[in-house]
């Protein structure tokens, strides 16, 4: 009887060991989620890259302007892929941990394709 | 004998439904060919209220642009805190983007919605292209996007 009260035991504590903080991320995630609700945006913004660090002022510099085809004003596709400069730049796939706002379990980290 | 099977059957009860809290959900966004550069895509989730849970992928790895994803933008303030390791490339035009996350089961129909807002270079921005409420029945579902996104589909 001891042998399956001490089963009992540890396996309650097993149990609450992996439920309640694997619940409790999500529902104070879900409880401290941000009150601003998101809004579509029905109004689509003509998009402009800038091509310099400076984007603010060359996007609002280039916002509106009516795009001719040609690269004249500087505009340039930057390839987005150079993760390694910016201090700004969010850390890429695989170099931490995704973050912790209660979607992603145990923090496996996502397996992407892109083609 | 038979009390030791009963508390075994008991734990196996009580300890299963804790491990079985997360499962794998593939997200595949396929792109038209909309004839412009890699688009950035913000894939995330609001609860039943609208509000902003998290993100789930970010592709696109320059943070100047994502006040395009203006969607998005708008509900984190453009913070790379909520991006970090869950950012990648931008996706062609004609592409196809494919990531697989572990989600916890009660992301699942419980009202959450996956939203993608998407924003190429020198076209219009599209916030909220795609929103897809997140349920069991759902999975396999391919929905269409208004402008750059082709169809949206998740299965597990």
């Amino acid at each position: 009887m001891n042998k399956t009260l001490m089963i009992l035991v540890a396996s309650t504590a097993l149990t609450a060991s992996v439920a309640v903080p694997a619940w409790s991320s999500i529902t104070n995630r879900v409880d401290g989620a941000s009150s601003a609700a998101i809004e579509s945006d029905t109004q689509s913004q003509h998009m402009m890259f800038a091509s310099n660090d400076d984007d603010d002022d060359g996007y609002r510099r280039r916002y509106g302007a009516d795009h001719d085809g040609d690269d004249d004003h500087g505009r340039g596709h930057d390839d987005d892929d150079d993760y390694g400069g910016g201090a700004n730049n969010a850390a890429p796939a695989g170099t931490v941990a995704p973050p912790e706002n209660g979607l992603f379990q145990g923090g496996v980290r996502p397996i992407v394709r892109t083609n | 004998m038979k009390s030791l099977l009963a508390s075994l059957a008991l734990t196996t009860a009580l300890t299963v439904p804790g491990l079985a809290l997360a499962r794998p959900v593939t997200m595949t966004v396929n792109l038209n060919n909309y004839g412009g550069p890699g688009a950035y895509l913000a894939l995330y989730v609001t609860n039943s209220s609208g509000a902003y849970v998290g993100t789930l992928w970010m592709a696109g790895g320059r943070s100047r642009y994502y006040q395009h994803l203006s969607d998005w933008y708008r509900a984190t303030g453009g913070s790379t805190s909520q991006i970090n390791g869950i950012t990648g490339a931008s996706v062609g035009s004609g592409g196809q983007l494919q990531v697989t996350f572990e989600l916890a089961d009660t992301l699942f129909d419980a009202g959450y919605t996956v939203h993608i807002d998407a924003a190429v270079e020198n076209m219009r921005e599209s916030p909220n292209e795609v929103a897809v409420p997140l349920t069991t029945s759902g999975a396999g579902t391919t929905t269409r996007g208004r402008r750059y996104i082709a169809g949206f589909t998740y299965s597990m």
